[in-house]
């Protein structure tokens, strides 16, 4: 069974009008809105800009809006929307465009880099409550080696396209960058590490900046709940702050 | 329009009030701002009424025949709606921003924006049937 449908895509050069383009597909049903994307770059136009890589939420990669709101496309099933009107699709928002649905993600990484974000984390000892056994299936006398996973985030960017206080202040870190100074902080105990990270995020483009929309958590596709994360920094800040008003 | 182009630099605060993303946490966000705005004007426009009263009664009697109007009454139920609107989302910010009821916030806000309805209507009543 397949499923007709109209991309409504913004288009956009610099030094060149924006405008949308409508492109008609057919995919099959189970597609999902990069596959509609990709078939409108195949059949009618080679010139449309778009990232993909994974095209299975692992990379971040084509991260854009979908009728006004952040998604991952390559996860997106057309069927999801109602075909008898056109799907809209648009850059993330408050990062620079390059072209059509491509943005600039660099200041973006050099903050994820800044955070001090190591993406592999040591996997949970439990999982719904239940310990996770690692030597399961393994010869038992075997030293028990916890996993390796990557991190939840997939520096995807829509935290900062869904961020309101990123549209209007492109200095603020970010749900990402800020929920990564977390996750280092979660990972270390090491006191002068703890405080350099925390040094970090206490400041007025720092946590401070949030204004508590939790609109990055809601966009979040991959369960880091950075606005959660933002939140914990603050308390950590707010007792370090405390800790230290009463040493002096 | 698209805000993310250069020349709408100084619009992007428009997208705080996008109608699209009407999440319970954008909903509180828009909603603090409106009411912090509307309270800011309120407040320099109580100071300026406040000084008839250096007038005596001749400056400040007139002013409160207008005051009991039914249009000023209403005037006032809107303004209770903003401060019971903003204290009570205030309440849960400052608790969240602490990391307290996090993963509560949304209820929360929800449980909140319920106690200042009722608390609304019960002086909607209270002022109409005065």
């Amino acid at each position: 069974m397949s499923l007709d449908v109209t991309l409504r895509v913004f288009r956009y050069r610099p030094n060149q009008r924006a405008h949308y383009d409508t492109f008609n597909v057919t995919v099959p049903d189970a597609a999902n809105v990069l596959d509609a994307i990709e078939q409108a770059w195949d059949k009618y136009d080679r010139d449309l800009m778009f990232r993909h890589a994974c095209h299975h939420a692992s990379c971040g990669t084509c991260a854009v809006r979908i009728n006004g709101r952040e998604k991952l496309p390559c996860i997106a099933p057309v069927r999801d929307y109602k075909t008898s009107k056109p799907i809209t699709i648009e850059p993330l928002r408050n990062f620079p465009l390059v072209g059509d649905l491509v943005v600039d993600v660099a200041g973006f990484f050099q903050k994820q880099e800044a955070s001090g974000l190591v993406i592999t984390r040591p996997t949970e000892d439990t999982l719904d409550g239940k310990r996770i056994e690692h030597t399961q299936g393994l010869d038992s006398s075997a030293p028990v080696v916890p996993f390796n996973r990557f991190e939840n985030c997939i520096e995807c960017g829509i935290c900062l396209s869904a961020c309101p206080t990123m549209a209007a202040d492109y200095k603020f870190f970010g749900p990402a960058g800020l929920a990564g100074i977390k996750r280092e902080l979660d990972k270390t105990t090491d006191p002068e590490k703890r405080a350099a990270l925390l040094q970090l995020a206490d400041t007025e483009q720092g946590v401070w900046r949030c204004h508590s929309a939790w609109e990055c958590t809601e966009a979040c596709p991959q369960s880091v709940y950075p606005a959660e994360a933002i939140m914990e920094l603050r308390q950590e800040i707010t007792r370090q702050h405390f800790k230290n008003l009463f040493r002096r | 329009m698209n805000l993310s182009l250069p020349e709408y630099k100084k619009l992007r605060f428009v997208r705080w009030f996008d109608l699209r993303r009407l999440r319970v946490g954008n909903i509180a966000y828009i909603l603090n701002r409106v009411t912090a705005l509307g309270l800011v004007a309120y407040l320099y426009i109580h100071l300026v009424v406040l000084s008839l009263l250096a007038q005596g009664p001749s400056g400040w009697d007139p002013f409160i025949r207008v005051a009991r109007t039914p249009f000023f009454l209403m005037l006032d139920v809107i303004l209770l709606a903003g401060l019971l609107i903003h204290g009570l989302n205030g309440i849960r910010l400052a608790l969240t921003g602490f990391g307290v009821g996090i993963r509560g916030q949304k209820p929360l806000f929800v449980a909140l924006m319920i106690v200042a309805a009722v608390a609304l209507i019960a002086a909607i009543l209270k002022i109409f049937m005065h």
